[in-house]
């Protein structure tokens, strides 16, 4: 799958959390408080994603004692590929417009003596 | 705090038997992880978040949901405009509802074709949705005065009030009803240009930036409502401004008069002033003068559309209601031929409304160009740039 030029920055900040570790399965609030999303943009993010095929979700198997079973979420194979793909598109053009001004301040350099 | 936890407990629970089979599961997700959040605002703002998400979720088919409320609404508008029997010119006015109702629906979707999807400004999603709602709302209003305005009234008593020169065309009691299919052409015409050009400026094709269509819907909205205070029932001089004191010199008037032809050039101007490309850069002059012509167009253009909207809306409304006629009478005693003079005299003055639906844009459109022309743009400053030191690198 070739990476959405579509994904927003939240997106993009899920994607980096669950692709920290993307063989773990990891919890909804941990996602919360890796990307300092509220659950209100969290949780449509996950649904998206899920919905897209790029995330899978699961249930716990054995839940805490005392506490609901937790919904699990990691990229799937599609997921991590299209992920790393627009991670890496998303930090392209900074990269350019770096090297774009290094080279008109160089350039500056060589004019002003 | 437990007692709103147990609220949001509720709300959620509810709202999950909206959602389809395969959403419940999110449901379950974002209360069972409200259990790891820390007890307190924390956790209710969690339930809270979570709460939205099911409403978004429940109500999802936002497309369909759109097409169902406009559908109701067209077919609201419809049936209060479709002619009566006993009213002239049925068929065209029947053309008239059916066409309105069908550009409504098939001009977006050709501009989503054309002009590709719309701007996600809110400026333009405002400008989008109330132009539909009063091109909509104008269908039937405008109907409703038409056939009142051409109704031969059965009393001679009326008959002198409303036909006092070459008398009335149809039997009495009957209304030569809406105009003929002479006068149908440009309306529908007129129709097209404005869904048209609206379409077009909140487009993502048009180029026209979120601050140039704020900048026009913002100039619009408020000489629509000032010019709605000026002028509710028409530019008649018996039926209008029923709060304003009578003079000419009113503050009001003269407020309207200032935002006709001043509104348009200084939006014009502060459009083409501040016009700047997404990323901040400043663009060309010519893009510049484009944006100021568009905000102007816009500002007079919508205030047109709002104002004839509510003024036909409101005459209309007065001549089905015999409480609104009495409210913006209050203190007065009329008599029965007193009140029908009030009525004739609002329904022939929101002919008006059409005059300010053909001629407000087009001062618009010479204003704001004036404006664009004498706003000094003058070329963008180049960015300072700060010599590196000179390194053996390069040298």
């Amino acid at each position: 799958m070739t990476p959405s030029p579509g994904f927003s920055a939240q997106t993009l900040s899920v994607l980096a959390a669950l692709c920290d570790q993307p063989s773990q399965w990891q919890h909804g609030y941990a996602l919360a408080k890796q990307t300092g999303l509220k659950s209100g943009t969290l949780y449509p993010i996950l649904i998206r994603l899920a919905d897209r095929g790029l995330v899978e979700a699961c249930w716990e198997d054995e839940p805490q004692p005392g506490r609901p079973r937790r919904h699990l979420y990691r990229l799937t194979a599609a997921g991590l590929a299209s992920a790393t793909g627009a991670l890496a598109s998303a930090a392209r053009p900074k990269a350019t417009k770096a090297a774009r001004t290094r080279a008109v301040r160089g350039a500056v350099a060589r004019a002003v003596p | 705090m437990n007692r709103l936890n147990r609220v949001a407990v509720a709300v959620a629970r509810a709202l999950a038997w909206l959602l389809p089979a395969g959403r419940r599961d999110w449901v379950a997700a974002v209360w069972a992880e409200s259990q790891e959040v820390p007890p307190g605002l924390a956790r209710l703002a969690w339930r809270a978040g979570g709460a939205w998400v099911l409403a978004r979720e429940a109500l999802m088919p936002r497309r369909l949901g759109r097409g169902a409320v406009f559908a109701a609404a067209a077919g609201a508008a419809a049936w209060a405009a479709w002619p009566q029997p006993t009213v002239g010119h049925a068929a065209v006015s029947q053309f008239h509802v059916i066409a309105t109702v069908l550009l409504l629906a098939g001009l977006p979707l050709l501009a989503r074709r054309f002009f590709g999807p719309a701007t996600p400004s809110r400026a333009g999603r405002f400008l989008r949705v109330f132009s539909c709602a009063a091109i909509l709302a104008l269908m039937p209003a405008f109907a409703i005065v038409e056939a009142f305005a051409e109704l031969t009234p059965k009393q001679p008593a009326y008959q002198r009030i409303a036909c006092p020169f070459q008398g009335c065309g149809a039997v009495p009691g009957n209304s030569t009803g809406g105009p003929p299919w002479a006068g149908e052409i440009p309306l529908i015409l007129m129709t097209i240009a404005y869904l048209g050009v609206i379409l077009f400026l909140t487009s993502q094709r048009s180029q026209v930036t979120r601050g140039t269509l704020a900048i026009g819907a913002g100039t619009g909205l408020l000489f629509s409502v000032v010019m709605y205070a000026v002028a509710p029932l028409g530019l008649t001089n018996d039926a209008t401004d029923p709060w304003l004191p009578g003079s000419k010199a009113d503050p009001l008037v003269a407020l309207a008069w200032i935002l006709l032809f001043g509104g348009p050039a200084a939006a014009a101007a502060l459009a083409a002033r501040r016009g700047r490309a997404p990323g901040g850069a400043a663009l060309p002059r010519n893009v510049r003068m484009g944006q100021g012509i568009a905000a102007g167009v816009l500002a007079n253009g919508t205030a047109a559309l709002f104002v004839s909207a509510l003024g036909t809306g409101t005459t209309a409304l007065m001549l089905r209601s015999a409480w609104l006629l009495r409210w913006l009478n209050h203190g007065q005693h009329l008599t029965a031929i007193a009140a029908y003079r009030y009525e004739n005299n609002a329904g022939g003055g929101a002919a008006a409304y059409l005059f300010m639906l053909i001629w407000f844009p087009v001062i618009g459109l010479f204003m704001s160009a004036l404006g664009a022309a004498c706003t000094p743009l003058g070329r963008p400053a180049p960015r300072e740039l700060t010599p590196v030191p000179a390194t053996p690198g390069n040298q």
